[in-house]
């Protein structure tokens, strides 16, 4: 049946066994670089690291839980709050906001929280400083946080004695009082705006739990948090299901009242139905990807033109307008074709070729020799004329 | 693995479900496990690609331009039936078609799938490997695998020339003395005595031999036979240069509708075909007439070393070895080596003999390389030198109007110019010049063998 079976022919697919085989390295540096990935961020969140700066709720070392619990057993309200609408509604005159530098808050949120009736401790590197405390500037630069001595006459700090404080200098308005200066100027202000009283602290790291029992860090944010009944911890909004855990107030209610948004319109299927169709897409790409064999390169000849050099002389010829040279090889081809019609050897000189021409062809001699033995044209136009009187001399002494 | 589109559109389809689903979660999860258990349903009862068994059958020589099919056989030893898409893969110039075939083979049977090849070009064409794509009972995925299966199909030469053959050979005929209108033979060998009829060349008249025959016989002549051809074919950077328009179109163009700015594809016309496979039609048709008049043909391809040698074949398979050996050879982009072709030339031919030099009349390369060696050759041997001529070079050279064109026209003299002193130069050293455009060279170099024939020079 078939006329020449003598090759066989041989599966050159690679087998399960020669894929694993040429993949394991990359599979095996791939796993060393997701575990090199991976192990670092799990380790330290086993231990401290990940808490929440200033969170009343947090017990790790950059936490407040600390301070939160002590305040609550010496009778002091502590409402740990993550969404502003809800601390305004706990507003009173006999409450205090804490606000720390986790407190993420817009300008309209600060405006909100500076108009509500109640003292405001703000603690940190605030957002939008200028807004909750009035009159009070930041100076640039900041400096280091170290145990400063309280160095003025405001009952709190002096009582509480040396803290840990730095962070923010300020510069304090006119009837304020000053403390724990660092090169003249006060890390902590206080002063009253509008009948509450604000207090800005340059650094809050003295209320966290690894620094509480240092020094008089504690007697200090004790007092300065427990100036009122109640304290209102402004933390930023939870992200994850842990919703409110000192506090239970929040949540439900102010959420209710907000207006629906185009999303809480679409009904949950869509988002799954688009999953689906994105799942659909891939599987789609997958069919149209698959190449049906392998993709067959050839060597194959190159393609030059031969004309090209030519081309490229002309091209050469015309940008360097040389027209002496042009002028030259048209000449040389017109004598190179008419001598031989003329019984003309190789070897004929300007002259006899002249002379022959205009016997010939009956055209003036003093009209040919310029033509034939001439100088380069003047301009472009020089030469194409050029170029056709040649061309009628030829085609005369061919004719005739 | 390979899936088709069936698994998208189901997956396309799984998305209405979830919409409308009362737990939509849940219902992505059921689409995709359903899915993914259909398609691995799917390739477990799909054919085996790894068993099946290839051969091919057919043909392995193809003249550039025709059409050749060669049929592939597919075995399945495999228990279950392999049903799908087969894909035998091809250079892309040995023009494959079709693309893909479908194919079925129930278990322990065998199917014979035909592909057409249509190549573009010449030279030798390897099978690259066979793909198949074996889909499984519901449709949605398969298996994929590659074979090799080798074969190769030659591409020969087109020998257009061909066309040219009859009226050579009835030239030939002419000469040969045989012609219908009796004119004396112009060759120089003296072939044998016949009687006088009407019309015959009186000075052919032998007076001894009809002395002795008490008739009129006349001498008839017949050209010299058993002379000795080489054809020696220029396969240096000079052979490369594409002139003319192609008579087969060339693979690497581009389809009409493709070229999108139609001033440039006026101004740059399409390239044609390489000087080499020109010289190539020369070369056939000249070892075709010299073969039928009786002389040997010996064949060289020489760029900076021997491409091909061809020697001592026998007049009826003359042809068929030539264009066997001129198929796989391609133009090198290095500069000949005229010494060592001049030197391979005189190992060869001991004997004198008629060398054809297919080159270019390139003036740097002439002057550099064989100028100064001719006289080696042409002392022992008669040298012909065929070059193809560009007939673009012949279209700028006549072109007038604007200055563009003026400054063109007088490049092309320029290079005109050139070809014709080294053409002077040649003819002085007793060298024969053939300078013809493409279409022309065959019959033009055919002639000049003619006229020296005829001129007995051989």
């Amino acid at each position: 049946m078939t006329l020449q079976t003598a090759e066989r022919s041989f599966s050159v697919s690679p087998t399960a066994r020669g894929i694993w085989r040429r993949g394991r390295a990359i599979v095996l540096v791939g796993v060393i670089v997701v575990i090199a990935a991976v192990v670092p961020v799990l380790l330290p969140s086993g231990s401290s690291g990940g808490g929440a700066l200033l969170d009343p709720g947090d017990s790790s070392l950059v936490g407040s839980r600390a301070l939160a619990q002590v305040l609550g057993a010496h009778g002091v309200e502590v409402q740990r709050v993550d969404d502003v609408a809800t601390a305004l509604a706990a507003a009173g005159p006999d409450s205090q906001f804490l606000i720390t530098e986790s407190a993420l808050l817009t300008e309209q949120q600060a405006a909100r929280i500076a108009a509500a009736p109640a003292d405001r401790l703000i603690v940190g590197d605030v957002r939008h400083l200028d807004v909750l405390a009035g009159g009070l500037t930041a100076e640039i630069g900041g400096t280091p946080s170290r145990s400063r001595s309280p160095e003025c006459a405001l009952r709190e700090a002096t009582l509480a004695g040396d803290a840990y404080m730095g962070g923010s200098a300020f510069t304090a308005p006119a009837g304020s009082t000053g403390c724990y200066p660092s090169g003249g100027k006060p890390t902590l202000v206080r002063y009253v705006a509008d009948g509450r009283t604000v207090t800005v602290v340059g650094d809050g790291q003295f209320m966290t739990n690894l620094r509480l029992a240092e020094d008089g860090n504690a007697a200090l944010a004790m007092n300065l948090a427990g100036a009122k009944h109640r304290l209102i911890w402004l933390v930023p909004p939870a992200q994850s299901d842990e919703t409110s855990e000192p506090g239970g107030s929040g949540g439900s209610g102010g959420s209710a009242s907000e207006p629906k948004t185009i999303g809480d319109l679409i009904p949950q299927g869509v988002g799954w139905a688009v999953l689906e169709l994105v799942i659909a897409v891939g599987l789609v790409a997958l069919w149209r990807g698959r190449r049906l064999g392998p993709v067959v390169a050839e060597r194959l000849p190159v393609v030059v033109r031969a004309a090209e050099t030519v081309e490229g002389r002309g091209r050469l010829y015309r940008a360097r307008r040389a027209r002496d040279r042009a002028a030259l090889a048209l000449r040389a081809a017109t004598i190179d074709r008419i001598a031989p019609r003329l019984g003309l050897p190789r070897t004929a000189t300007p002259d006899e070729i002249v002379t022959a021409v205009a016997a010939r062809t009956g055209e003036d001699p003093e009209q040919i020799r310029p033509a034939l033995f001439g100088g380069a044209p003047a301009d472009d136009s020089g030469l194409v004329a050029l170029a056709g009187y040649l061309d009628t001399l030829e085609r005369q002494v061919q004719d005739s | 693995m390979a899936l088709t589109g069936r698994a998208g559109l189901l997956a396309a389809l799984g998305a209405l479900v979830v919409l409308f689903a009362p737990r939509p979660g849940l219902a992505v999860l059921g689409v995709v496990l359903l899915l993914a258990c259909l398609i691995v349903v799917d390739l477990i009862f799909a054919g085996g690609i790894r068993p099946l068994r290839f051969s091919r059958e057919g043909e392995r020589l193809v003249r550039l331009g025709q059409s050749v099919t060669v049929g592939l056989i597919v075995e399945n030893p495999g228990p279950r039936r392999v049903r799908g898409v087969l894909r035998d893969a091809w250079p892309p110039s040995a023009g494959a078609a079709p693309r893909r075939l479908g194919v079925d083979v129930p278990p322990g049977e065998r199917r014979r799938l035909t592909v057409t090849l249509t190549p573009t070009r010449r030279g030798d064409r390897e099978a690259v490997t066979v793909t198949v794509r074996s889909l499984g009972p519901l449709g949605l995925a398969g298996r994929q695998g590659t074979h090799r299966v080798p074969w190769s199909v030659r591409v020969l030469p087109p020998f257009l020339s061909r066309k040219h053959l009859p009226a050579k050979l009835a030239r030939l005929r002419e000469l040969d003395g045989q012609h219908p209108a009796l004119v004396r033979g112009q060759g120089t060998e003296f072939d044998s005595l016949r009687e006088y009829v009407v019309g015959d060349d009186v000075r052919s008249i032998d007076w001894r031999a009809s002395a002795r025959r008490r008739d009129v016989v006349v001498r008839t002549w017949r050209p010299e036979r058993d002379r000795r051809v080489l054809i020696v074919l220029d396969t240096g950077r000079t052979s490369a240069g594409r002139v003319g328009t192609a008579p087969i179109p060339l693979a690497s163009e581009p389809p009409e509708g493709d070229r999108r700015d139609r001033g440039d594809a006026a101004r740059r016309p399409a390239p044609g075909w390489p000087r080499l496979d020109w010289s190539m039609d020369a070369a056939l048709l000249l070892a075709a007439l010299a073969a039928r008049a009786g002389d040997r043909v010996d064949f060289l391809a020489y760029d900076r070393a021997v491409r091909a040698w061809l020697s001592g074949q026998a007049r009826t398979e003359l042809l068929s070895s030539l264009v066997n050996v001129m198929a796989p050879i391609e133009a090198e982009l290095v500069e000949a080596d005229s010494p060592g072709m001049v030197a391979a030339v005189l190992a060869r031919a001991k004997r004198r003999c008629l060398v054809v030099l297919l080159t270019d009349l390139n003036a740097t390369a002439m002057e550099e390389g064989l100028l100064p060696l001719l006289p080696q050759l042409s002392s022992r041997h008669l040298v012909l030198v065929a070059a193809v001529a560009d007939p673009r070079v012949a279209a700028m050279a006549s072109g007038r109007g604007t200055a563009e064109q003026v400054y063109d026209a007088a490049a092309a003299e320029q290079l005109r110019g050139e070809r014709r002193r080294i053409t002077s130069l040649l003819r002085r050293h007793g060298v024969e010049v053939v300078d013809a455009l493409p279409e022309d060279i065959a019959s033009a170099l055919a002639d000049a063998y003619l006229a020296l024939k005829a001129a007995g020079r051989l």
